[in-house]
């Protein structure tokens, strides 16, 4: 294991060009030190990132509220500017992981890793948060909505690190939020089902509805199917059949050690009927 | 590399692999047996530490995440007058059994006191939730910290 140390991104992106492969950014720690200790890493070369000034702090810029990669979830959930715009991630992330583990966790690193069942996934979706990517060559700016592409596949390139994450300020003006989190206890638990949902109704019509889940596909993801189908209708235009048969094709839960794909499937559909009927 | 930090309120300067877990620093190169190895995966909380006044599980922190920072281990909490306090405490109440969870369930209690320090049983069991204790049946542990937020 080799070990680098950038003082800033251009130190940063200047190491990182000189190494060829096998190369891991070290943030909070909290997923690659179980890495480290489960030999998954013995060859790897760790970039030590929690230090770089860039990627740090919260702030508001324009209508945006801007999240530096490094921010850790003790920090997102008990930041004043989180809590006056953005209610829904510090109302919702309280129990995240657990207060230890909060401390050094960072959002950077959740995206980053991508696991399925990460929880701050469905909510960054919902609000359509946009990544900023940094790389030698400059920044861009991709929708963490097509961020990944596979079980833990994402779309950064090798030298190529998350700088910030974006969300619009107003996100939530005028809109109803739901959230929850199936699992099998309070805190340190892994989620079996995830549902996250932002809907505007003007004249008892479904304006606009955003749903994303986790825990039930390779990556947590949007519903598109579901929300076009939703789009424009009232509450008793809902259709169960309908809704049921159009799920069944944007999920694809497995069963697995937490829980079963049929169980999985009916608390997904209770949730999001709990939130539009 | 060498690495400088505050550890118990002494400046201290190491030279270490900056990827050596922080539990292993305190223990190997410190002697600070205190803070013990339950999973080593984050889960636990018997390796609670507190860095920069902020509760971590130092078995998934590494050296370098230490410097130019406070470390504050069960060793340095013990003399502190809400440390020594906890412990009186977590004596009269017969809250320790074996005792492995101990140090690990000081520091946590002790950060929930000095940030808040409410009598607020509910609160007191979030502030602890990322602690495991497998002998007790957590009340006595609670009951504990009631008792310190309310002498306090
Ligand atoms: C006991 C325990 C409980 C947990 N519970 C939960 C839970 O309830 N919910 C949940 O969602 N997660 C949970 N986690 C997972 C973990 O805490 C998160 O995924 C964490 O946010 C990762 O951030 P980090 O800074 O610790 O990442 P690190 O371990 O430092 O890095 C993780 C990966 O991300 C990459 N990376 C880090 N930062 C960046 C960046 N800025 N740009 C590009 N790549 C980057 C690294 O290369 C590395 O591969 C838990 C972990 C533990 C140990
Ligand atoms: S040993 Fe660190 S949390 Fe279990
Ligand atoms: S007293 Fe034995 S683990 Fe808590």
């Amino acid at each position: 294991m080799k070990f680098f140390k950038p003082a800033n991104l251009n130190d940063f992106f200047e190491i990182t060009a000189k190494i060829k492969k096998n190369i891991y950014f070290l943030a909070g720690g909290t997923d690659i030190n179980v890495q480290i200790k489960n030999n998954l890493l013995s060859e790897a070369n760790i970039i030590f990132i929690n230090n770089l000034p860039e990627l740090k702090g919260i702030y508001q810029e324009n209508d945006q509220i801007v999240f530096g990669a490094l921010t850790t979830f003790r920090e997102l959930i008990n930041s004043s500017l989180v809590k006056k715009h953005l209610p829904l991630l510090s109302d919702n992330l309280q129990n995240f992981a657990s207060p230890l583990i909060q401390t050094s966790a960072t959002i950077g690193g959740n995206i980053a890793n991508g696991s399925p069942t990460a929880d701050i996934m469905p909510l960054l979706m919902i609000l359509d948060a946009n990544l900023i990517i940094a790389g030698k060559a400059g920044s861009h700016q991709i929708n963490i909505n097509d961020f990944y592409h596979g079980y833990k596949q994402n779309k950064l390139n090798k030298g190529e690190v998350i700088k910030e994450i974006r969300i619009n300020r107003d996100a939530l003006t005028d809109v109803s939020t739901f959230y929850q989190k199936v699992g099998a206890r309070k805190t340190l638990t892994i989620a079996k089902v995830t549902l996250a949902g932002l809907m505007k109704i003007t004249h008892g019509k479904i304006e606009q509805i955003n749903l994303a889940v986790g825990s039930l596909n390779e990556y947590a993801r949007r519903l598109p199917q579901l929300e076009a189908y939703l789009t424009g209708k009232t509450k008793q235009q809902i259709n169960l059949e309908k809704l049921k048969t159009i799920l069944a094709k944007e999920i694809t839960p497995i069963s697995d050690l937490r829980s079963e794909k049929e169980y999985r499937f009916s608390v997904c559909l209770n949730l999001i009927r709990t939130f539009v009927e | 590399m060498e690495i400088k930090f505050i550890l118990n309120k002494k400046a201290v300067t190491i030279d270490v692999d900056p990827m050596k877990r922080l539990l292993d620093v305190l223990r190997e190169n410190f002697g600070l047996m205190g803070s013990k190895e339950g999973c080593g995966e984050g889960e636990c909380g018997t390796c609670t530490v507190l860095l920069d006044g902020k509760p971590i599980t130092s078995c998934i922190t590494n050296a370098i995440h230490a410097e130019g920072k406070e470390v504050l281990t069960v060793e340095g909490i013990a003399l502190e007058e809400d440390g020594k306090l906890l412990i009186e405490c977590f004596d009269e109440t017969n809250a320790v059994q074996c005792g492995f969870c101990f140090p690990g369930f000081l520091v946590s209690s002790y950060y929930y006191l000095q940030t808040d320090g409410d009598e607020d049983l509910e609160k007191i069991k979030t502030a602890l939730s990322g602690n495991i204790c497998r002998c007790t049946g957590y009340q006595k542990i609670f009951d504990s910290v009631l008792l310190a937020c309310k002498r306090k």
